[in-house]
């Protein structure tokens, strides 16, 4: 195993845990606040200069990035393109139980997976993958010859939205949206798998009538 | 906050414990903010939090005199990939596993990371590599089977 494999087996495994940082935000907030009653002026010009800072970011994420192409729709058209278009040699599950006990060890319910496939798209491999530095399980479907990525997590805190989107990333058409448990983001190749749009909404519609 | 993640991810790989580590961000983050005058415009304020933190990290092990014991499973990983290294991370001396925390998983170079933890880079370097050299020897190789 060379430096570069193994470095890329710990970041990967270290940074598939997202830690839960609203604690310690909060208590850090509650206590610059506290202190800084009792601190000089331009120390409080400086917090609200960050505080500023950090709204504005907020402000951009909540409002303005949902209605740009998520960062989370071009990791996944890159790994679409890397991994089936490139066609990377990767090692893939093909029997549907051990797709759904995959899924289910990460969240996914097998159910899901039942309900995508009453969509007219045939599932023909799965595996996991890293999109932003989260576990995503990325099944390939199949339709009139053509190619379908699937990636889904249990739902997040991307900024999705809840309705069906689409959105151009290079030669990829990407659809994604939120449902009531899962994000799931669909991605082809144009213009050779012309219905990821048409995938995503049936998509959508099953899962939501399986409760999902 | 920028950078609290991070933090707080490195955090819980030094002390073995979620709240010592939740502690040790905050405390951090209020040094910093207390510090603010002290950070130079224009330098890496990533790496800047990162020294406050490590010195923070540090200054509360000498108190204490010892180093924190090493439960188990303080994260959760969800494959068992993640979970031999996170074995393998927590059987790392604590001088190992900082600068490989650092370099590795957060992508400072050795001569950042010898700026953060106030070392040589000779230091960096050679810790580096005998964390590597460890993990080789504990880490199996991916298991193939089940997979066409």
């Amino acid at each position: 195993m060379t430096d570069d494999e193994l470095d890329q087996r710990i970041r990967a495994a270290v940074l598939s845990d997202e830690p839960d940082t609203s604690r310690v935000a909060a208590a850090v907030r509650t206590q610059i606040q506290t202190q800084a009653r009792h601190v000089p002026g331009w120390a409080v010009a400086a917090a609200a200069v960050i505080a500023m800072i950090a709204a504005s970011a907020f402000s951009y994420r909540t409002f303005v990035k949902e209605q740009a192409t998520p960062l989370l729709c071009v990791a996944a058209a890159q790994d679409h393109q890397r991994e089936i278009v490139d066609g990377s040699p990767r090692q893939w599950l093909t029997d549907l139980a051990a797709i759904d006990s995959l899924a289910q060890k990460q969240g996914v319910p097998a159910s899901a997976i039942s309900a995508l496939g009453t969509t007219g798209f045939t599932l023909e491999r799965g595996r996991l993958c890293f999109l932003r530095k989260q576990i995503y399980l990325h099944l390939v479907y199949t339709k009139d010859g053509s190619e379908y990525s699937v990636y889904l997590r249990p739902r997040s805190s991307e900024p999705l939205g809840d309705a069906v989107r689409e959105a151009k990333v290079g030669p990829e058409d990407t659809a994604y949206f939120r449902s009531h448990r899962l994000t799931a983001v669909f991605v082809a190749l144009q213009p050779q798998a012309p219905d990821v749009l048409a995938f995503a909404r049936a998509g959508l519609h099953s899962l939501t009538v399986a409760d999902l | 906050m920028p950078h609290i993640a991070a933090l707080l991810r490195v955090a819980r790989r030094l002390t073995f414990d979620i709240a010592s580590a939740e502690d040790l961000v905050q405390e951090t983050m209020l040094l910093a903010w207390r510090g603010f005058r002290g950070f130079q415009s224009g330098t890496n304020a990533r790496a800047w939090l990162f020294r406050i933190m490590f010195n923070a990290f540090h200054g509360a092990v000498r108190r204490e005199s010892r180093l924190p014991d090493a439960p188990p499973s303080i994260v959760r990983p969800m494959l068992q990939e993640a979970v031999e290294i996170a074995e393998a991370l927590e059987a790392l001396p604590l001088e190992q596993r900082g600068v490989l925390l650092l370099c590795v998983v957060e992508g400072f170079t050795c001569r950042e990371a010898a700026g953060i933890l106030d070392m040589p880079i000779g230091t960096v370097m050679s810790r580096l590599s005998r964390a590597r050299e460890e993990l080789r020897r504990s880490l199996k190789p991916l298991v193939k089977a089940v997979y066409r």
